[in-house]
C-alpha cells in the first residue's frame, strides 16, 4: 500500500498564493473589456485566469488534506546550495551592465564554483576565466551575440584577433 | 526532383552538414549529461542562432534534438540516472545490465535500434504530413482551437502527479501568451501599466527560467551525489541479435511514432508506452524485465527516437507542437518570421523537405558517433556538477540577454526561473506552460475566428462542433482526456478491475 503523500514545507502558502495570483488575474482579465462580446479581447484572458482560479481551489483542497510531513524548509525546499546561486544570479544580472559581461561572468563562476565545489582558489580561478574566455569565443565570435560591454575594451580585443588573420 | 534537392540539400552543404553533425554530437552530450536536457539546450540557442539564417539555425536544432534523445540513454545504463525523460524506462533494465558488466553491449544495441526507430518515424514524417496538411487546408478555426486545447490537456494530464495541476500550469501558459497588446484590438491585457510589458513577455525568457535556471536549481540539491564509474567494452551489437528483436523494435517504433504525433506528446510517454507493451508481447524474455532484459532496452530506445519524426508531425502541418522541444522549434520559426501551419507546407516545401533530410542525416550521425568515441564519453560524463551548473546559468543568463540585448528579459527568466524552480518541487509539471505560452495567440486567434464566423452565437458554435465529424471527434477527444483524468473515473475503472479479477477466481474455483 501506498504512503499518503505528505505536505512539504512551504507548499501551502505557495498553493494559497498561486490562488491569490489567479483570482487577482482574473480580476484584472474582466477589466480588459467585461462580458462585451464574445470575441473581445478578454474573453481568453477571462476563461483561463478562471480556469487557473477554480484549478487553485482543488489543490488548495488537495494540499490541506495532506499531512504535515517531516521535511524542513531549511533543508529539503531553500538550502544554501540553492538560495546562494539565486542571489548571485541576481548580483549578476544587477552588475552586469556597469562592469560588462566578461568580469561579472568571471566573478560569478569563480564565486559559485569555489562555494559549491570547495576547491582550492587556483582550480576555481582556472575554471572561471577558462570557461568565460570559452563561452565569450564561442558566443561573441561564433554566434555574434552582443554582451554589455562594461569596463573591457570588448570592440578593440575583437578588432586585434579579426586583424590577425 | 525538388524534393530530392531539398532532402540532399542538407547533405551537399558543407555549412549545414558541419552545423548537423556538430549538433547530433552536442546533443548527445547535452542529453547524456544529467541536469542538461535538449529542451534547455534548444531553448538557450533560440536566442543565440537568432541572427542566423534560418536553415542553419534549424539543422543545428534538429542535431541536438535527435542526439539529445538518444544520448539520454547513456547515463541511464551507465549511471542509472536518465539523463532525459525519455530514457527513464532504458534505466529499468540498461543499469542491470551495466552492473552485470554489460553496458558496452547495451550501449551497442540501444544505438542500433534508436537509428532504426528514428528512420521509421522520419519516414512517417515523410510520407504522412503532406497527406495530413492537404487535409489540414480545410480545418476550421474551430478545429484548430480543439487541437491547441487537447494539446495542453494532453501533456498536462501525462506529464504531472495530478491533471488540475496540470491543468492549471496550461492556462497559466495561455495567460503569459496573452500578456501585452491585443494584436487585434490594440487593448492592453495584463500590462498593469507598464511599459515594458505591452511587447510581451518573451517566451524565450520564459523557456530558458523554466527549463535552465529551475532545472539548475533543482540539480542543486544532489550536487554532491559521487560519480560512478563503468567499464565500457564490445560495442558494436551482432546481426542475429539486432534481427532477433527487430519485429518488437518495428511495433515499438509504431507506437513511438503515434504517440510523438499527438498534440502535445513526445518521447517520454513513448518509451514508457513501448515499455509496458514490450512486457506484454515478450512471452519469455531471456532476462525478466527489470533484471537486464534487452526487449526493456529495445522498445525504449525504438519508441522515443522515432517519437521525433512523429513530434514533427503536428507542428509542420498543424502549427501545433507534437512535444515541449517542437514547441520551441515553432518559437524559432516565429522569430524567423515564418508561421508554422498548413500554408507553411504549401508555400515552403522546401523546408518541409529540408527538415526531413536534416533529421535523416542526424539520425545518421547520431549511429556514428553512438557507436564510436566512448571513452571520452565516459570522461566527460563524468564532469563535476559544481562547475557544470554554474555554466549553465551563465549561458542561461547570456541567452536571455541575447533575445533583445535587454535586462528586463534577464529579469522574466530568473523570475520564471524561481517560480518554475517551486513549481517543480510542489508537484507542478512545467511542459504544458511552455505549450500554453506557444499555442495561447493560435488558440486566441481561432476563438475569435470561430465566433465571429458565427456572429457571437455560442450555441451556433457547438451546432457547427457537433455537426463536423472531425470537429466531433476533436471535442470527444478533449471530453475523453478530462474524464478519464477525474478521481470518479479512476475509482470505477479500479472497482471494475476488481470486479473482473473477483469474477475470474470464481470461475476459476
Amino acid at each position: 500500500m501506498d504512503m499518503p503523500p505528505k505536505r512539504r514545507p512551504g507548499e501551502l502558502i505557495f498553493n494559497v498564493a498561486i490562488m491569490l495570483a489567479s483570482l487577482f488575474l482574473l480580476y484584472s482579465a474582466y477589466g480588459i473589456s467585461g462580458f462585451e462580446a464574445l470575441s473581445s479581447p478578454g474573453v481568453i484572458p477571462m476563461a483561463t485566469t478562471a480556469i487557473m482560479a477554480i484549478a487553485g481551489v482543488f489543490i488548495l483542497r488537495d494540499t490541506l488534506r495532506k499531512g504535515r510531513g517531516d521535511q524542513s524548509l531549511r533543508r529539503d525546499i531553500l538550502p544554501a546550495v540553492v538560495v546562494v546561486p539565486i542571489v548571485m544570479i541576481l548580483g549578476y544580472a544587477l552588475l552586469l551592465r556597469p562592469l560588462g559581461f566578461l568580469p561579472t561572468s568571471a566573478l560569478f563562476l569563480f564565486i559559485l564554483v569555489r562555494f559549491l565545489s570547495r576547491r582550492s582558489w587556483g582550480f576555481c580561478l582556472a575554471v572561471a576565466l577558462g570557461t568565460v574566455i570559452v563561452i565569450w569565443a564561442i558566443f561573441r565570435l561564433i554566434f555574434a551575440v552582443l554582451m554589455p560591454q562594461g569596463i573591457v575594451p570588448e570592440g578593440r580585443i575583437v578588432a586585434f584577433i579579426t586583424s590577425l588573420f | 526532383m525538388d524534393i530530392l534537392s531539398n532532402l540532399l540539400m542538407p547533405l551537399l552543404n558543407l555549412e549545414l552538414l558541419f552545423l548537423i553533425g556538430a549538433g547530433t554530437f552536442a546533443g548527445i552530450y547535452v542529453g547524456a549529461i544529467p541536469g542538461l536536457s535538449v529542451t534547455m539546450a534548444v531553448s538557450i540557442l533560440i536566442s543565440f542562432t537568432f541572427s542566423w539564417e534560418v536553415y542553419p539555425a534549424l539543422a543545428l536544432m534538429i542535431g541536438i534534438y535527435m542526439g539529445g534523445v538518444y544520448g539520454g540513454s547513456r547515463t541511464a545504463i551507465l549511471l542509472n540516472i536518465p539523463g532525459a525523460p525519455s530514457a527513464i524506462a532504458t534505466a529499468l533494465d540498461g543499469f542491470p545490465l551495466a552492473q552485470q558488466g554489460r553496458a558496452g553491449e547495451a550501449i551497442g544495441i540501444v544505438t542500433v535500434v534508436s537509428f532504426i526507430g528514428g528512420f521509421i518515424g522520419i519516414f512517417a514524417l515523410g510520407a504522412f504530413a503532406p497527406l495530413l496538411s492537404d487535409f489540414a487546408i480545410g480545418f476550421q478555426p474551430r478545429d484548430f482551437m480543439l487541437l491547441a486545447i487537447m494539446g495542453i490537456l494532453l501533456v498536462g494530464s501525462l506529464s504531472g502527479d495530478s491533471l488540475v495541476k496540470g491543468v492549471f500550469a496550461g492556462a497559466f501558459g495561455i495567460a503569459i501568451g496573452a500578456v501585452g497588446m491585443d494584436p487585434l484590438t490594440i487593448q492592453d491585457r495584463f500590462v498593469f501599466g507598464i511599459d515594458e510589458l505591452r511587447g510581451g513577455i518573451s517566451f524565450v525568457a520564459v523557456m530558458i527560467g523554466l527549463f535552465g535556471v529551475s532545472e539548475a536549481l533543482i540539480q542543486m540539491h544532489s550536487i554532491h551525489s559521487p560519480a560512478v564509474r563503468q567499464r565500457v567494452a564490445g560495442i558494436i551489437p551482432s546481426w542475429a541479435k539486432v534481427r532477433k528483436h527487430l519485429p518488437l523494435g518495428l511495433q515499438t517504433s509504431t507506437i513511438g511514432t503515434i504517440v510523438g504525433a499527438l498534440p502535445g506528446t513526445g518521447g517520454d510517454i513513448a518509451a514508457l508506452m513501448a515499455y509496458d507493451h514490450a512486457k506484454r508481447v515478450t512471452r519469455n524474455p531471456e532476462t525478466p524485465f527489470g533484471k537486464g532484459a534487452v526487449e526493456g532496452l529495445v522498445a525504449p530506445e525504438t519508441a522515443n527516437n522515432a517519437a521525433v519524426g512523429g513530434a514533427f508531425i503536428p507542428m509542420m502541418t498543424l502549427g501545433i507542437p507534437g512535444d515541449a522541444v517542437t514547441a520551441i522549434m515553432i518559437g524559432a520559426l516565429f522569430i524567423h518570421g515564418l508561421n508554422p501551419g498548413p500554408m507553411l507546407m504549401i508555400e515552403q516545401p522546401d523546408m518541409f523537405w529540408f527538415i526531413v533530410g536534416s533529421l535523416a542525416l542526424a539520425n545518421c550521425f547520431m549511429l556514428l558517433f553512438g557507436l564510436t568515441g566512448i571513452r571520452l564519453f565516459v570522461k566527460i560524463v563524468e564532469l563535476p556538477r559544481t562547475v557544470l551548473l554554474p555554466v549553465i546559468m551563465v549561458l542561461s543568463i547570456v541567452g536571455a540577454y541575447a533575445i533583445n540585448n535587454s535586462l528586463t528579459d534577464v529579469y522574466w527568466m530568473l523570475g520564471f526561473g524561481i517560480l518554475g524552480y517551486f513549481m517543480r518541487l510542489y508537484g507542478y509539471p512545467l511542459a504544458p506552460i511552455i505549450l500554453g505560452v506557444i499555442l495561447s495567440r493560435l488558440l486566441d486567434d481561432n476563438w475569435r475566428r470561430a465566433i465571429i464566423s458565427e456572429r457571437e452565437d455560442f450555441g451556433a458554435m457547438m451546432m457547427g462542433i457537433f455537426t463536423s465529424p472531425l470537429s466531433l471527434c476533436l471535442f470527444l477527444a478533449v471530453v475523453m482526456i478530462l474524464v478519464t483524468n477525474t478521481p470518479w473515473w479512476v475509482r470505477w475503472r479500479a472497482r471494475k478491475a476488481t470486479g473482473q479479477t473477483v469474477a475470474e477466481r470464481q470461475d476459476h474455483d
